[in-house]
């Protein structure tokens, strides 16, 4: 009788492993309270999701989102007419601009994260960034790239964000050259401002991706939020990492933004020495822990490529990096080497760079 | 345990890779597309149906093309055409913007493999 059941038991242990395998293909499928939500704000496409919450208080969160996003790209964008082309107007005359609280932070901040980059990240470019049409929302086909003479113009009159001088609220540039444009680290602001918009609805779970520039809160029911980190030659996702509580991933590539003109790619992230867009790598992805310095800290990487890049990851104390080279080597700091899980197969070939 | 239930046992366990690969494995087969254009909720549609689809955003309609378990886009009004030089996405996480136009494609497997990614 015993061995009876023992049998049975044996049998059934079987059937157990075989429902559960068969339950495993399944078990992703339940419904889950989870809210995502893509518009254009900002310049791009914004990504929220939103984890626990009901559809409705998730919704009136994700408006919330969208308004703030959608204030500050007009407060900080660089060419349609607003207060930011007003401040450069008045740099640009060698005038003074009296500066609202929320200005001298983003521009005391970028100030700092420049000096920290040795000056690769330099938002105080502008001119430059015209002269290569990139202020614009769309550059037309087959407008060639600028005359080397004008680029070398350009770079010889060295604006730099040190040129700037802020006295109380009083803003003035020693350099008439500067004209302001923060690119990606003001995007890094508006994720930052879009966490504490959700926060301020009682959201504690959720994701703002701002075209590659992401800041993550909470888990998505239990499990870690996982990022996929875009393949910077392909459809496809290079690499993922799971978040751990309050985190930013920030991307900057040279797909986000480019032309061709006679066969020739030209990307957006200009190289402030030499003038021309950086060549060294086709990707960066910094992870840190809550907001703050990561547009600044991505474009410094493109800039400074294979050959320098470990001196930016000291300057600005970053702990988690990755580098796709313009040879597709991956250069990763040792925390980011740790927690990074390659996507492709085969993987790509790996240099450790200890900072 | 008697041979059958052995024999179930190990099919069970030859099962688990094929599995693991097909739902969590890098790049698994996708069977569904996602399409979520600006401020609209996203939509999910079976890749075994060849289909076209007219998505509409800011500057006009993106052709969207489903055909034997991949997808594209066919065509969009945007100037760079970024989106339609991506070509087929065939795997699990591709992923094909077209930002001027507020349209995202990406291929799902069983689970949404990534909450986000960054493009």
């Amino acid at each position: 009788m015993k061995g009876l059941l023992a049998a049975r038991a044996s049998r059934y242990i079987g059937f157990f492993a075989l429902l559960g395998v068969l339950a495993l293909s399944a078990c992703g499928r339940a419904p889950e309270p989870l809210h995502q939500e893509q518009v254009l704000a900002f310049g791009t496409l914004v990504d929220i999701s939103i984890w626990g919450t009901d559809a409705a208080s998730a919704q009136q969160a994700s408006a919330a989102v969208i308004s703030t996003l959608n204030a500050l790209h007009h407060r900080w964008h660089a060419w349609e007419p607003g207060p930011l082309t007003e401040i450069n107007t008045q740099l640009a005359r060698g005038g003074t601009v009296d500066l609202a609280p929320d200005q001298i932070e983003v521009i005391r901040g970028a100030q700092a994260l420049s000096r920290q980059s040795g000056g690769l990240f330099n938002p105080a470019i502008g001119q430059l960034l015209a002269e290569w049409g990139f202020q614009m929302d769309e550059r037309p086909a087959d407008v060639p790239p600028p005359h080397p003479d004008a680029v070398k113009e350009r770079v010889a009159l060295q604006p730099a964000m040190d040129d700037l001088q802020l006295d109380g609220n009083q803003l003035r540039s020693r350099n008439p050259a500067v004209q302001l444009d923060f690119g990606a680290y003001v995007k890094s602001y508006g994720v930052d401002q879009a966490i504490a918009a959700l926060r301020a609805h009682g959201i504690s779970n959720a994701i703002v991706n701002a075209g590659g520039d992401l800041r993550a809160i909470g888990q998505r029911g239990g499990q870690p939020w996982r990022i996929g980190i875009r393949d910077p030659r392909g459809p496809g996702v290079l690499a993922s990492l799971e978040i751990h509580g309050d985190e930013s991933v920030f991307t900057s590539g040279d797909y986000e933004r480019y032309f061709e003109f006679q066969g020739q790619r030209y990307q957006h992230i200009l190289d402030p020495r030499t003038g021309y867009p950086a060549s060294g790598a086709m990707s960066a992805t910094v992870v840190y822990p809550g907001g703050g310095v990561g547009g600044g800290a991505s474009t410094a990487l493109m800039v400074a490529g294979p050959d320098n890049w470990l001196e930016v990851v000291r300057g600005m104390g970053l702990k988690e990096v990755m580098l796709v080279g313009a040879d597709r080597t991956v250069y990763l700091t040792p925390a980011m080497a740790k927690r990074i899980h390659f996507e492709i197969k085969p993987e790509p070939k790996t240099v450790i760079g200890e900072p | 345990m008697t041979r059958a239930d052995w024999l179930v046992l190990l099919l069970a366990i030859a099962l688990l890779p094929v599995l693991y690969t097909k739902y969590w494995g890098a790049g698994g087969p996708a069977d569904r597309a996602r399409i979520a254009a600006n401020g609209q909720a996203p939509l999910e549609i079976p890749l075994s149906r060849n289909q076209q689809l007219h998505i509409h955003g800011p500057l006009g309609d993106s052709v969207l093309e489903v055909k034997d378990g991949r997808a594209r886009f066919l065509s969009s009004p945007c100037p760079g055409q970024q989106c339609v030089h991506s070509g087929w996405l065939a795997r699990a996480g591709d992923l094909a913007a077209c930002l001027p136009n507020g349209i995202t494609l990406s291929l799902q497997g069983a689970r949404p493999r990534f909450d986000s990614i960054n493009f």
